[in-house]
């Protein structure tokens, strides 16, 4: 967080920072002037008021700041000292370094010139901030996948994508409607109507492989149920974090049980088998089974060598 | 209300005569012509010094002068405008839009508002932002209520940072460091840093951090790994160690996402993939169940067995 500073000395920032920002938009409405700096029309006329009493020693018209705002529109002259922008903090140097860096993951190889011009103002920013290049930002998520998801969401379209879905383990092609994105443990979702399954699913857009639009029926069946779900009862064995993380417990105690809703069987026998020697499932009593068949016929494999 | 005003009017004109002056401005000289300081010799004197740490908290170095150096002259003061300046050169409209793109990239109510007082010094050098020449749709960075100010200063700085961490096992543990790099990928977001105990870099997840992180003093003797890129560190493999995996055909994605070669074997494909840790990748192989099979190492396999063992045993 930045640090807060007092009323006062956000008001003389704003000051400082109103003089070269007039100074580049001539003309500007005291309304958008307002609104750009985040304050009322009647603080900003009071801002304008006590910049207009502020000069150069002597404070003659000559050396006051010619500033005119009677009309709703606001001009600046003679106000040469201060036209430049201030210097940037360290924070804000923080900000643009981080957010170039995200920028460069989501242009594409291709355009040599823009990288190169993105690690130049880089470079700049962290000497201008005394910062060593040691910040990175990165979102693995596919740009033609992500702008396929906004025009849907702009145009209200359906989309094809394909999916790889972990649960099932494969590959599928579905025509879906978007609905909202959604952040969740750091991974971004696509909540969606799926006509493939007939059903409200959400997707982890870095999983989206692909993505088009394509024309639906805009209308969602009113009548589709909620997915059906199993409820799954855990013993702890060996307490990890990888298991408190994937089962989403924030306490662990060892031979305690919880209970953990999932809408596919898949994904509770599969959790089980990736978890290994650290917790046993107690019930749904078929899932017991289908784990200890499926782990001794792999055994018996790994055995035959 | 009229002394919030009195006061930024005054820090205003300080501002501006210190930016005009060419030469440095003694005390006697500022009392006497910056409007505003008023009182008892005492009084102006407690004013300007307040007035100097006020602007220094608002990032405006006051330089400290002397008019003779060869005398002992009553001190002068100044701004220098190149201090004063965002000074990033000569800087075209495509360059103005990469960094206003960058600004935007942060969402608000995080590190936003930063990011947003950026933005307006950059629509204030007064060259127009090319934006829609640069094909991009850029996703948003979240600081996820992380306090990314104090780790950044901490890096620039070398301070060293204590915090109580989860770790694998789940105990927490306290660590110091001498942090090296913050990054963030997908929006979860790391630290990379020297850990004082073991004198080796490691990287720590920031949402597995159990407490404050506190800042204090580095090490006087603390010199920064070089060559260290914190982009590698998060996604490539420093390893030698490769395991050879075949996953059925069509089958087990996620392994083969990780695999830097792979060879047909008919209804099986061998993948070759790091080992980064073994642990995890042994709870990935048994994730994928019968479709994916352990050739190579033997540590692996035998850990991956070892699981399988118990399962049947908890199962049964």
């Amino acid at each position: 967080m930045a640090k807060k500073i007092s009323a006062p000395l956000e008001r003389t920032a704003r000051l400082l920072d109103l003089v070269p920002y007039i100074s580049s938009h001539q003309g500007i409405s005291l309304k958008e002037l307002a609104h750009v700096f985040k304050v009322d029309q009647a603080q900003m006329t009071s801002d304008l008021t006590t910049l207009w009493m502020c000069g150069l020693p002597g404070y003659t018209p000559l050396e006051l700041m010619d500033l005119d705002f009677e009309s709703g529109f606001v001009t600046i002259h003679n106000a040469e000292t201060l036209s430049k922008p201030r210097s940037i903090s360290f924070d804000e140097g923080v900000a643009l370094v981080l957010g170039l860096d995200l920028l460069r993951s989501a242009i594409s190889s291709e355009r040599t010139d823009l990288l190169e011009r993105i690690d130049l103002l880089s470079q700049r920013l962290a000497g201008l901030i005394k910062l060593p290049s040691a910040l990175s930002a990165t979102s693995l998520i596919n740009q033609e996948v992500s702008a396929a998801i906004s025009e849907a969401m702009r145009s209200k379209m359906g989309l094809q994508i394909t999916y790889h879905s972990l649960y099932r383990d494969e590959v599928s092609t579905r025509v879906i409607f978007p609905i909202e994105m959604v952040e969740r443990d750091g991974h971004l979702y696509l909540s969606s109507y799926c006509y493939s399954a007939a059903d409200f699913r959400e997707f982890r857009i870095d999983r989206i492989q692909s993505a088009a639009l394509h024309a639906v029926l805009q209308e969602i069946p009113k009548s589709s149920t909620q997915p059906s779900r199993f409820t799954a009862t855990i013993k702890v064995l060996d307490p990890t974090r990888a298991i408190a993380e994937r089962f989403n417990q924030s306490e662990l105690p060892v031979n305690s049980e919880f209970d953990f809703e999932t809408f596919s069987i898949q994904w509770m026998e599969r959790s089980i088998m990736a978890s290994g020697r650290a917790v046993c499932l107690q019930s749904p009593p078929e899932v017991r089974k289908s784990i200890s068949v499926m782990a001794q016929s792999m055994l018996d494999r790994y055995k035959a060598r | 209300m009229l002394t919030v005003s009195r006061k930024s009017e005054r820090l205003v004109n300080l501002t501006i005569a210190l930016l005009a002056t060419k030469r440095y401005l003694t005390k006697t000289e500022i009392f006497n012509s910056v409007d505003g300081y008023e009182g008892t010799a005492e009084t102006k004197e407690r004013m300007f010094e307040r007035d100097k740490d006020d602007l220094r908290s608002l990032g405006i170095e006051i330089e400290v002068g002397s008019f003779d150096p060869l005398f002992n002259d009553e001190a002068g003061y100044k701004i220098k405008q190149e201090k004063y300046q965002f000074e990033l050169g000569d800087i075209s409209s495509t360059e103005v839009a990469l960094l206003s793109l960058a600004a935007e990239a942060w969402q608000e109510a995080s590190f936003g508002d930063v990011a947003q007082s950026a933005l307006l010094k950059l629509r204030s050098i007064g060259i127009p932002s090319d934006e829609l020449s640069i094909p991009v749709s850029v996703h948003k960075l979240n600081d996820g209520g992380q306090d990314l100010s104090l780790i950044t200063k901490a890096i620039a700085q070398s301070q060293l940072l204590t915090f109580s961490y989860l770790d694998s096992s789940l105990s927490i543990e306290m660590r110091s460091v001498v942090p090296i790099a913050l990054s963030t990928r997908n929006g979860l977001w790391y630290l990379s840093g020297v850990d004082q105990e073991i004198q080796e870099i490691r990287t720590f997840r920031i949402d597995r951090v159990s407490s404050e992180i506190t800042a204090s003093k580095g090490p006087s003797d603390f010199e920064s790994p070089t060559g260290f890129d914190p982009r590698k560190a998060l996604f490539e493999s420093p390893t030698h160690d490769f395991a050879l995996i075949d996953v059925r055909v069509g089958k087990a994605a996620s392994l083969r996402a990780l695999a830097v070669s792979a060879q047909s074997l008919g209804e099986w494909d061998q993948v070759k993939i790091p080992i980064l840790n073994l642990d995890s990748l042994c709870s990935l192989v048994l994730w994928h169940g019968p479709d994916a099979f352990v050739q190579k190492p033997a540590e692996l396999r035998e850990l991956v067995i070892d699981h399988l063992e118990s399962l049947v045993k908890n199962h049964g």
